[in-house]
């Protein structure tokens, strides 16, 4: 399959001041990676990794200081790349004075006679989107979960091969991000390739086939979810006591130990497991259970970026 | 067809702009002003002093269109040092240069909203002193199209270079140094710079656009009413000069914001 995106050692930083002559953020940190066509990818990380900076760099908003990028084949900002893209921006920004459908129209008359659906599509988009019945409304009045429907309805009304969401559920009630994680499904069952972020990691999990975590404009993980997932499963022991000294032990070892009424809980990486149980036997424990906890996505993340973050 | 599409986008946004509704209402303002004195001057030549009375009328009204003038070219360079980052500061652009659009192309139809906006403005305000001279009881008997066009051409480059400056610098810099620019060119060209020493002025003379030349009031003197003949090449020479100066700091424009961010993080 050919790759709808490469990501070649790229390199970022803002610089401050006039002319760009103040002090350097280093934003992208040498990340590489590739999407192939067709699959669902998810880039994930903190406030500030650098996320929104890749999909700006994707589309050409934004020019790494070094590296290769690709998308669809062409340089980032090409005319025949952006031809194949839908893009959501985070936060989307409107004009408020355009009605939904005078937006719509706006953006396929930009779209160029290539691409070019016809203003019959307006109806059916409105409709897909569930902003039909607000006809004369300016999206300048729009709730933000409105502004965010409309926002997907310009992204997707040319049918793009590539789709490029930037918190594509950000403002969207629990009905709303159901329906644009099915949409998201629906668009990978038609052929297309989705790349997002997104902060909802359950979401996430639910409808990517992979995912990469950056933090600090590096690359952390990347790879299947389901793979990442079994790599990071967790085992729950249960056992009658636990002597001070091996929890403290434990404890060191990345355990997590909870005393409860009649027993102690120790959840442990899957791959400690023989190791901790033999050791819980020398020092007396009776085994009380064992089972198998499958990790989440949002464990995985913790894991590699840490508590201390806000997602 | 996108170029078009965006230049009506832009003029459509500055139709609804808040700060430029404010402009148009405290011009206006200031022209309801002026009927007073305009009706004070027809009082006049009706009790016997015509010639005295209709002087003063086409001095005044020559005033507006002076003051309207320059407040025009007040109105070009702050729409164009406002349009586009305007758009980079909500994140509108974003959704727009998504779409299969050249750099130079969302650029040429930015500026062409400007001129749109610019054309309407320089419509109104002719109507206005056509209005104003029928009011007083007179007839401007000068040409239209010199009082649209020499406007026009000034109001371009002005704007082409506001939208250059913008590129780099923050929109009230930009607008500022556009300004000063202008005044210098003015300065420069009406021998109001002779104060400097050659070295420094010739430069000034030779880099900047002569206003002079572009004036439309070197081919009419609305307070004698007439027309000063002038054949269709010293217009055409004027008109090319201009524009010459529009298209290259429009150019250079689009040359500095091929490699621009777009994004205000």
């Amino acid at each position: 399959m050919s790759a709808a995106i490469e990501l070649d050692n790229v390199v970022a930083t803002y610089r401050n001041g006039l002319f760009g002559g103040g002090s350097k953020i280093q934003a992208l940190n040498g990340i590489s990676l590739e999407l192939r066509s067709g699959e669902v990818f998810a880039f994930l990380g903190p406030n500030g990794a650098g996320k929104t900076t890749t999909i700006n760099i994707l589309m050409g908003f934004l020019f790494p200081d070094s590296g290769t990028v690709r998308v669809m084949g062409y340089p980032p900002g090409d005319v025949r790349a952006k031809r194949q893209i839908g893009f959501l921006p985070e936060n989307f920004a409107f004009y408020g004075y355009l009605t939904g459908e005078q937006l719509l129209r706006f953006h396929i008359r930009l779209a160029g006679p290539q691409k070019l659906p016809g203003d019959a599509v307006i109806p059916e988009m409105l409709a897909k989107v569930k902003l039909d019945g607000y006809p004369g409304l300016k999206i300048g009045k729009f709730s933000r979960g409105m502004v965010q429907r409309i926002g997907l309805a310009q992204a997707l009304m040319h049918d793009p091969q590539l789709i490029i969401l930037d918190e594509p559920t950000s403002g969207l009630d629990p009905v709303g991000r159901k329906e644009v994680r099915e949409l998201i499904l629906s668009l990978k069952a038609q052929g297309k390739t989705v790349f997002l972020s997104s902060h909802i990691l359950s979401e996430v999990e639910q409808v990517c086939d992979r995912i990469a975590i950056v933090e600090k404009g590096s690359l952390k993980q990347m790879g299947a979810v389901k793979d990442l997932l079994n790599q990071a499963s967790l085992i729950e022991i249960v056992v009658d006591q636990l002597p001070p000294e091996l929890e403290t032990d434990l404890i060191a070892q990345s355990a997590t130990v909870t005393r409860l009424e009649n027993c102690v809980k120790l959840t442990i990486p899957s791959e400690q497991k023989r190791e901790v149980l033999e050791r819980l036997w020398t020092a007396g424990c009776d085994l009380i259970s064992l089972n198998a906890r499958k990790s989440s996505l949002e464990d995985l993340f913790l894991q590699l970026v840490g508590e201390g973050h806000p997602e | 067809m996108t170029i078009w599409t965006l230049a009506l986008n832009t003029l459509n946004g500055f139709l609804r702009n808040k700060i430029l509704i404010l402009f148009a209402l405290l011009f206006l303002g200031m022209l309801l002003l002026m009927l007073s004195p305009i009706l004070l001057m027809k009082a006049m030549k009706n009790a016997g002093s015509p010639a005295q009375a209709q002087n003063m009328i086409f001095g005044l009204i020559s005033g507006v269109m002076t003051f309207a003038t320059a407040f025009g070219s007040f109105i070009s360079i702050w729409a164009a040092a406002d349009t586009v980052s305007r758009e980079m500061k909500s994140g509108t652009i974003l959704a727009v240069m998504a779409r299969p659009i050249r750099r130079w192309e969302y650029l040429l139809g930015k500026y062409l909203g400007v001129q749109m906006l610019m054309v309407l403005y320089v419509a109104l305000m002719l109507i206005l002193s056509y209005v104003l001279a029928a009011i007083a009881g007179e007839t401007i008997f000068s040409s239209p199209i010199v009082l649209i066009v020499y406007p026009l051409v000034r109001y371009a480059i002005y704007s082409a270079m506001s939208l250059l400056l913008v590129t780099w610098l923050h929109p009230f810099v930009a607008m500022g140094v556009t300004i000063v620019i202008g005044i210098l060119a003015h300065a420069a060209t009406a021998q109001g710079l002779q104060f400097l020493p050659e070295w420094m002025r010739a430069p000034l003379v030779y880099v900047l656009p002569s206003t002079n030349l572009l004036s439309e009031v070197q081919f009419l003197t609305l307070t004698r009413t007439s027309l000063k003949p002038a054949p269709i090449g010293d217009h055409l020479t004027a008109l090319a000069y201009g524009l010459d100066y529009a298209a290259i700091l429009f150019l250079l424009a689009a040359w500095a914001f091929r490699k621009r961010r777009l994004t205000g993080d």
